[in-house]
């Protein structure tokens, strides 16, 4: 058997001992933590809203919305006609306000209303306080094709544990579910990266990715504070008195008495 | 290349219209543009109801005649229940026959209704419409 080197025997094992490295690094990447960090209990927004917020754990704005060329004029319309529609003070009604829910991503932002996480080894579950939307993100199964999902407000999640982030897959969401006006297919996907940015604060990045109708996905993150000692109300829409008018404005019904 | 010029205007200012847009990313019920919020109008009168509802609660109020303007019943839209309770507010802190002086955006329609700024409860509390409307932070109830 030949002997190789002293030269070439120190590259060889210097080759395997990089290699034996990365596989190390990767392995730590995909391997589910032994115990993933614990998400559970009530979040309320950090941030603008929650005064005093630390501004490197704050959001980050949404990237710049790019529709494709055939679904500018369309968008731009819709969203010249809100805006001047809100400012005659005659706001167009939208779904919130016919009380439906937000669905995904919008009702992950909606406003100061807290969210509780649910956590176990095979689901996360998050329960929006506002319209009292739920979502389930199965851990322990994989997404399906998207052909296979009927379209609804929160769509069918699906996520998993990459070290200590919560990487969450969700399609199947309805065309009239919709961020900020913007027009989706049926391709739409929402991925979403939870993780722990301190203790008590937890990111949510959000990228929307949609073939058929954006140029370039849209991504921002959300930041939530804990809310160790909040209880999480119910809210059921059985007292709406807002209701769109002949021209489409939301109107408030008062009382005579 | 007319063409691609005209397009790429287009993203250009789509672009710039929806950073401006998501500068508030975060959404309420409703848009508060019905209500006119570069006015108040202050109004003293008898709670009628009060009603702690989703998704908005209201005080329903009889405003008496005075100086010359004739008895009117006007209905005022607070935040939710939720977004009230943070701000200090409890689901009996107003009941049938409680008088209160209120402070409300008014409805632009013109019909008696508005939006709550804030409230002065019979126990001289004053108290907001959540946080960030009304007074920054709830008095205190007085000692007893």
């Amino acid at each position: 058997m030949t002997r190789l080197s002293k030269p070439l025997r120190t590259f060889v094992f210097g080759i395997a001992l990089v290699f034996c490295c990365a596989m190390a690094v990767s392995l730590a990447a995909q391997t589910p933590l032994a115990k993933p960090p614990d998400l559970s209990g009530a979040w309320g927004p950090y941030g603008a809203a929650a005064r005093g917020g630390d501004p490197k754990l704050a959001p980050v704005p949404a990237s710049p919305i790019v529709v494709k060329p055939e679904y500018v004029k369309a968008y731009e319309a819709v969203r010249a006609a809100d805006a001047e529609a809100t400012r005659r003070g005659e706001p167009l009604a939208s779904a919130s306000s016919a009380c439906l829910p937000s669905g995904m991503p919008a009702m992950m932002s909606v406003a100061v209303y807290p969210m509780e996480v649910l956590q176990s080894a095979s689901q996360v579950t998050i329960v929006a306080e506002a319209f009292m939307q739920v979502r389930r993100i199965f851990l322990d199964r994989p997404q399906v094709p998207i052909d296979e999902v009927p379209p609804g407000y929160f769509g069918r999640s699906v996520g998993h544990w990459e070290g200590d982030t919560l990487v969450v897959d969700t399609i199947g969401i309805k065309p009239t579910v919709q961020y900020q006006r913007v027009p989706h297919s049926d391709q739409m996907r929402i991925t979403e990266r939870f993780r722990l940015a301190a203790p008590d604060v937890l990111h949510d990045q959000i990228t929307i990715t949609d073939p058929v109708t954006l140029e370039k996905p849209i991504t921002y993150t959300l930041a939530y504070r804990r809310l160790p000692k909040y209880e999480m109300v119910e809210f059921v829409c059985d007292n709406n008195r807002e209701y769109a008018d002949e021209k489409g404005a939301v109107q408030m019904r008062v009382r005579d008495k | 290349m007319i063409a691609n010029r005209r397009i790429r205007s287009w993203c250009l200012t789509l672009l710039v219209v929806s950073v401006l847009a998501c500068a508030g990313v975060a959404m309420a019920h409703h848009s508060f543009a019905m209500f006119d919020t570069s006015t108040t109008v202050t109004l003293s009168g008898t709670v009628t109801e009060f009603q702690w509802t989703n998704p908005h609660a209201y005080i329903e109020l009889d405003v008496p005649e005075a100086n010359g303007v004739p008895k009117q019943h006007w209905s005022i839209e607070l935040g939710s229940p939720s977004i009230l309770q943070q701000s200090g507010w409890k689901y009996k802190d107003l009941k049938f026959g409680d008088k209160v002086t209120a402070t409300l955006n008014p409805l632009r329609s013109k019909q008696p209704g508005g939006l709550l700024v804030q409230v002065k409860l019979p126990d001289g509390r004053v108290l907001g419409n959540g946080p960030g409307r009304g007074p920054a932070a709830p008095a205190p109830a007085p000692a007893k």
